[in-house]
């Protein structure tokens, strides 16, 4: 079978690829001098392994938010987590808390990010079970009000944390220290753990809500842990990392693809595929221009013309994979 | 045998408007039995009650004697599996992985599918005569071929009970006796019990040993194919007439429904006065319109839910202020009108002071010679004072006024050319 040997090559591929990142950087392309530039060796080892994490928790969310929400265009950020979180880092960088103690912005954009979602939920669940159309809209809905008040702070501000801001929102793989590597690292391999262990409901939950209750599924306790869970991995995507668009989208459309739609594979092949990708994209960002580049711009512009091929070039008339 | 399925006086619904009302219905482990009803009868609703999608607001449903809301979701999974009328699936899965989603609530959150899985699956395949489709993702089938692979999935579910929600309703001929008859074999072969919506009363009759016709939440009839598929009865619950024929030979019963709408056209060069009002009147006058009638109708009041079908679909009307008592002059207007009718109609219009007035209409007509039908109900409609309107038709109807049901009723006793 395709899936299957598909699974096995995203797989095995993975290290490789991630071996190789390590190789690349601003000071130069190759193994640093072990003697000299240990420093730089550790550096590029966190970076690689921030974007690996980084990138699997993205792309996990994607699927879930994908799969729960039935919607092709459903990504980490559809429920609103980016906006929260940018305002949340817009807020400590202002206040001047950002510079408090190391772990203080990730910490305020992954509270802000959490307190948005916590909104949106209770906004739509106002029945038994909610409604995955009032879901998506009241997470528009609170995403474009945070996003308004964020605008509004960014006018109201002075140049230097205007920047500070900009930067933050356009998506950095270097963490602020080894501590919020670790813990990012246990939140995004706990998430994907437990949405793993979930995938025959999200097998279930694809089939509609209806289908998943006849089929011995419980279907609200199964929608809000998974949208929990995935959010968790959106928001600590985002609170260590700032914004960076694509991966959640994109990935898991071209995973479903390669290894098919049962998420027991799916999940796994998501993680480990959307970690090898960032991390690439990132040692891309660090090395093809004398300046560092946004790793989202590269993102974007490696995953748009790839994905648009992909969509082209699709038979099946399913409007996800 | 023992009970598949007890509810006992079940009423529920949605946002507080009951569908069911107080439904007591006991199936025997092994039937296999036809759900019948127009729509809105509450056939939706009540498989939605079997399967535990809604709890009702009263009463108990049982499946083999446990409460379903009480059943552990899993548990549930293997006494009752639905089949839809079509399965929306967004994700390619494969015929395989969509019948392997039938095993879900068996496989263990730990575990991946054993062989006893993967046998009910490759059974499921065989039963359905879908293993050269089993690698074909879902959506690219025909209609036909994918019903097949959502009845293996249901197939692996392995489930005592099988609802079976117009199932069938999106297929050819073919394709649909060959799911009844997968379903046939099931139930004969390992006795599970069938409940099935169908709107072909034809399919249902011929498959089920028992049929249940459904109306506004009830039960109306409730037995054999024979018993329940009268003319009488389905007449009352479908409002159009049928004509039920037994093969002497086959057995097998056949319906025909015989449109009581007379051909569109037929009633040209008949010129009939209508009396409404309140929106009581709507349907009379739609489909004597449909039937080519030349209508006339009033006295309304202005902005009155008549008044209003009646200008959309172009009758010459006489109306009167809103809310206003009908005037002399009105009435002379209306009286102009129905003086050039061949009939006069009145509708199950509620009387009060104010449009009283218009039975003077009807009185004149019938002075003339000319035939006047009344709905029947009259006393149910009074609101005047000494009940005035029930005494004036009750001399219209002594005076030779003829009553009728409802409008398909209506036309065949209007004059013809």
């Amino acid at each position: 079978m395709n899936n299957r040997r598909n699974f096995g090559l995203v797989l095995g591929l993975a290290p490789l690829i991630l071996a190789l990142c390590v190789l690349m950087g601003p000071s130069g392309i190759g193994l640093p001098d072990l003697d000299l530039q240990r420093d730089i060796l550790g550096l590029r080892l966190s970076r690689v392994l921030a974007g690996f994490i980084i990138g699997a928790a993205l792309s996990c969310s994607g699927v879930v938010f994908q799969a729960v929400l039935r919607n092709p265009l459903a990504e980490p950020y559809v429920l609103g987590v980016s906006s929260g979180a940018g305002l949340g880092a817009a807020l400590a960088i202002l206040t001047g808390f950002a510079g408090a103690f190391t772990t203080a912005l990730p910490l305020c954009a992954f509270l802000m990010a959490v307190c948005t979602l916590a909104i949106v939920y209770s906004l739509s669940s106002h029945s038994s079970t909610p409604s995955l159309y009032g879901l998506i809209l009241s997470g528009v809905i609170v995403s474009s009000v945070c996003s308004s008040l964020l605008m509004f702070i960014v006018s109201a501000t002075s140049l230097e944390g205007m920047h500070n801001i900009l930067w933050w929102m356009l998506g950095n793989l270097d963490m602020p220290s080894d501590q919020v590597l670790g813990l990012s690292a246990v939140l995004v391999t706990a998430g994907c753990a437990g949405l793993w262990l979930m995938a025959r409901e999200l097998n279930a939950l694809t089939l509609g809500h209806q289908m998943a209750h006849h089929l011995g599924i419980r279907v609200k306790a199964a929608i809000l842990t998974a949208l929990l869970l995935a959010t968790l991995l959106a928001a600590t995507a985002v609170g260590v990392a700032g914004l960076i668009g694509f991966v959640g989208l994109m990935v898991p459309h071209i995973m479903r693809r390669l290894v098919g739609s049962d998420h027991r594979h799916l999940i796994p092949a998501a993680a480990i595929g959307g970690g090898a990708f960032l991390a690439v994209c990132d040692a891309l960002a660090r090395t093809v221009m004398p300046v560092e580049i946004p790793v989202g711009v590269i993102t974007a512009l490696l995953g748009g013309p790839f994905f648009l091929v992909l969509l082209k070039r699709r038979r099946t008339p399913g409007w996800i994979g | 045998m023992t009970t598949a399925i007890q509810l006992h006086q079940v009423t529920a619904g949605y946002h507080d408007t009951p569908v069911l009302h107080n439904l007591s219905l006991e199936i025997k482990a092994g039937e296999m039995i036809g759900i019948l009803g127009p729509n809105g009868a509450g056939k939706s609703t009540l498989f939605s009650v079997l399967s535990g999608l809604l709890r009702p607001s009263s009463g108990t449903v049982k499946l083999n004697g446990i409460d379903v809301h009480r059943m552990p979701p899993a548990e549930r999974a293997r006494t009752i599996a639905v089949v839809p009328q079509e399965l929306d699936v967004p994700v390619p899965y494969t015929v395989e992985e969509i019948v392997m989603m039938g095993r879900i609530s068996a496989i263990g959150r730990f575990s991946s599918p054993n062989d006893e899985d993967r046998l009910r699956v490759e059974r499921a395949l065989v039963y359905t005569d879908a293993t050269d489709i089993r690698h074909r993702p879902l959506n690219e089938l025909s209609g036909g071929e994918r019903q097949r692979a959502i009845v293996a999935m249901v197939l692996a579910q392995d489930p005592r009970i099988i609802l079976m929600d117009e199932a069938t309703s999106h297929l050819d001929l073919n394709h649909r006796l060959e799911i009844m008859q997968l379903v046939e074999r099931l139930n004969r072969d390992d006795g599970v019990t069938v409940l099935m919506i169908s709107h072909d009363l034809q399919i249902a009759a011929e498959f089920s040993r028992r049929l249940i016709l459904l109306d506004h939440g009830t039960v109306v009839a409730d037995g054999t194919p024979s018993a329940v598929l009268t003319e009488d009865t389905l007449r009352r619950v479908y409002h159009c007439d049928v004509r039920v024929h037994q093969d002497p030979h086959s057995g097998g019963i056949s319906i025909l429904a015989a449109p009581r709408l007379p051909a569109p056209g037929s009633g040209k060069g008949i010129h009939v006065h209508t009396l409404g009002g309140g929106g009581c009147g709507e349907s009379i006058l739609r489909r004597l319109t449909l039937c080519g009638y030349t209508l006339t109708s009033g006295v309304l009041n202005h902005g009155d839910k008549d008044a209003e079908v009646a200008g959309a679909l172009g009758t010459a009307t006489v109306l009167e202020k809103p809310f206003c008592p009908i005037s002399r002059e009105a009435l002379d207007e209306a009286r102009h009108l129905a003086r050039n009718a061949h009939a006069l109609v009145l509708a199950p219009v509620p009387f009060g002071s104010g449009n009283l007035a218009n039975l003077d209409l009807l009185d004149e007509a019938l002075a003339a010679g000319k035939p006047v039908f009344i709905a029947v109900g009259i006393e149910t409609r009074d609101y005047t004072r000494n009940r005035d309107a029930v005494a004036r038709v009750n001399a219209l109807l002594t005076r030779g006024a003829t009553l009728f049901q409802d409008v398909a009723d209506l036309i065949p006793l209007l004059p013809t050319c």
